[in-house]
């Protein structure tokens, strides 16, 4: 597996300056989860403080606020716990390079939720982070410097 | 799909273990009183920060405030939020908020009826289900060295020289611009009312967002006269030692602010919370929330040997009255049509 990492960067060089961005934003997610982790993100309704607040102001359709109002702020705690799980789990993905295309479609709905919910402060945030999910899921960048390589070169498919 | 399964399986599995684990070491024997406010009542400088310590050295608890910029925006949050949350007491509506709120959110029954309080007070207490905490006199306030007549009354505010020197608050974001609304309205009636405001329109130099916006384009001097409160220039003389702001009173009777505090149904620590509006009633908060306010207290005995108690013998009052949704609705419209209507707008 140490092997296929390093032949990746002779064989598919030219991912590598995708795959700089890609550990940078792997880096970046850990960060916001273990700030959410040590906080009292998952312990107190801070989501669910946020996004009310911003629901009026949100660009948001009708039946997608209907969703936020009904279903995710009564159950804060368990929108606490996915954001967190999945910025977690986009973090390690991006960082070692593993299974990253189905991650960074995971990662694009992220975005878009967060888009919606977050307010109009990480708007651009987030619809910048909504490119570079969709960029890392088309290019599959965890061909190069991360072990998809590995499983990319023995399975091939649509997954690596 | 079956790498990428098991790799989000186990980031859960791991999360969810750590999570219960380190939930297991906290301490979860203190209780957490949730107060929502608007943030210049919470923030360090306003009376919050000095309530919310000492009510935590006797009630063995937390207080977290949670802010929101204005009162409307309050009472979205907690119909949205609900029981889930929990907010325990909400603090700041005044007299335009309370039909909306009582409309929208369940609450608590309180009676505070046998409070030592000012007779100006006691229509406040009307109602069943809030509480008067504070109260101001709306009032126009300018420097004394500047070189213009004091206005005496709404008309004047009308005449050229006035002209860009006036900031007022837009009635849809701020208490004080709705409290001026209203005013023109009982002080002319419907149609002479409407015919000031489409004139006003052009006359005044902003309608600030906020109290504070306003306020500020007064301090930086960019106008000489601001829709204020009649205490807002002890504050220039107990702060900064300035004696040069005054208040006008003018021939219209001045309108009364009260802000109130209330309990919702779906209340989490309802007897902290109570506590809690106990404390702000009891004379020693009252004086915490006189001098980081700048309002006179409900309670007479608080503003005592104090330079409120003076101010707060200025009886040139307008009635008070809890303005019913559609008063307020009417207002409302009243003014986005005006605001719309004129060319000129700012």
């Amino acid at each position: 597996m140490l092997v296929s990492f390093l032949d990746s960067v002779k064989y598919v060089g030219h991912l590598v300056p995708i795959s700089f961005l890609r550990i940078f934003l792997g880096y970046y997610y850990l960060q916001s989860a273990m700030l959410k982790y040590t906080s009292d993100f998952l312990n107190k309704p801070k989501i669910a403080e946020t996004i009310s607040e911003f629901l009026p102001l949100s660009q948001a359709p009708e039946w997608y606020k209907v969703i936020i109002t009904t279903q995710m702020i009564p159950q804060w705690q368990i929108l606490a716990f996915l954001v967190t799980g999945f910025e977690f789990a986009i973090a390690i993905s991006y960082l070692i390079g593993y299974v990253v295309r189905p991650v960074a479609v995971l990662g694009v709905l992220l975005s878009l939720n967060m888009i919606f919910i977050m307010g109009p402060a990480y708007e651009d945030l987030n619809k910048t982070f909504l490119a570079l999910h969709f960029v890392m899921a088309w290019i599959g960048a965890g061909r190069c410097l991360g072990v998809d390589y590995y499983f990319y070169k023995r399975r091939r498919g649509l997954w690596w | 799909m079956q790498h990428f399964i098991i790799f989000i399986f186990s980031i859960f599995f791991v999360l969810v273990l750590s999570f219960f684990n380190r939930k297991a070491v906290v301490d979860e024997t203190q209780k957490t009183l949730r107060v929502y406010g608007y943030s210049s009542f919470t923030s360090k400088l306003g009376p919050g920060y000095d309530l919310k310590r000492k009510f935590e050295q006797i009630c063995n608890c937390k207080v977290e405030f949670v802010e929101a910029a204005d009162s409307g925006v309050l009472l979205q949050r907690i119909k949205l939020e609900g029981a889930t949350l929990g907010a325990d007491l909400v603090i700041g509506l005044d007299q335009y908020d309370l039909q909306k709120a009582l409309s929208e959110i369940n609450w608590r029954k309180l009676d505070f009826s046998q409070l030592e309080i000012d007779e100006i007070i006691r229509p406040a207490l009307s109602n069943n289900y809030f509480v008067p905490f504070d109260w101001g006199v709306i009032a126009f306030v300018g420097r004394k060295e500047d070189p213009l007549p004091a206005p005496k009354s709404l008309k004047d505010l009308l005449k050229p020289i006035y002209k860009s020197k006036i900031a007022l608050m837009d009635p849809r974001t701020s208490s004080p611009g709705m409290q001026f609304l209203s005013w023109v309205y009982d002080a002319m009636g419907k149609d002479e009312g409407e015919k000031y405001l489409e004139q006003i329109m052009n006359q005044a130099h902003s309608f600030s967002p906020s109290w504070s916006t306003a306020y500020g384009f007064f301090s930086k001097r960019q106008v000489s006269y601001v829709l204020s409160y009649l205490t807002s220039p002890l504050y220039h003389q107990l702060i900064e030692n300035n004696h040069s702001i005054e208040a006008f009173k003018f021939s219209e009777k001045h309108p009364i602010q009260f802000e109130f505090a209330g309990i919702p149904l779906d209340c989490k620590e309802c007897s902290l919370a109570e506590e809690f509006i106990n404390l702000m009633l009891s004379d020693e908060g009252q004086k915490i929330i006189m001098n980081k306010n700048f309002m006179f207290p409900v309670i007479k005995s608080a503003q005592v040997g104090t330079p409120f108690e003076s101010l707060a013998q200025f009886n040139h009052l307008a009635e008070f009255k809890i303005p019913s949704v559609s008063d307020v609705d009417f207002l409302i419209k009243s003014w986005t049509s005006i605001r719309r209507g004129d060319k000129n707008a700012k």
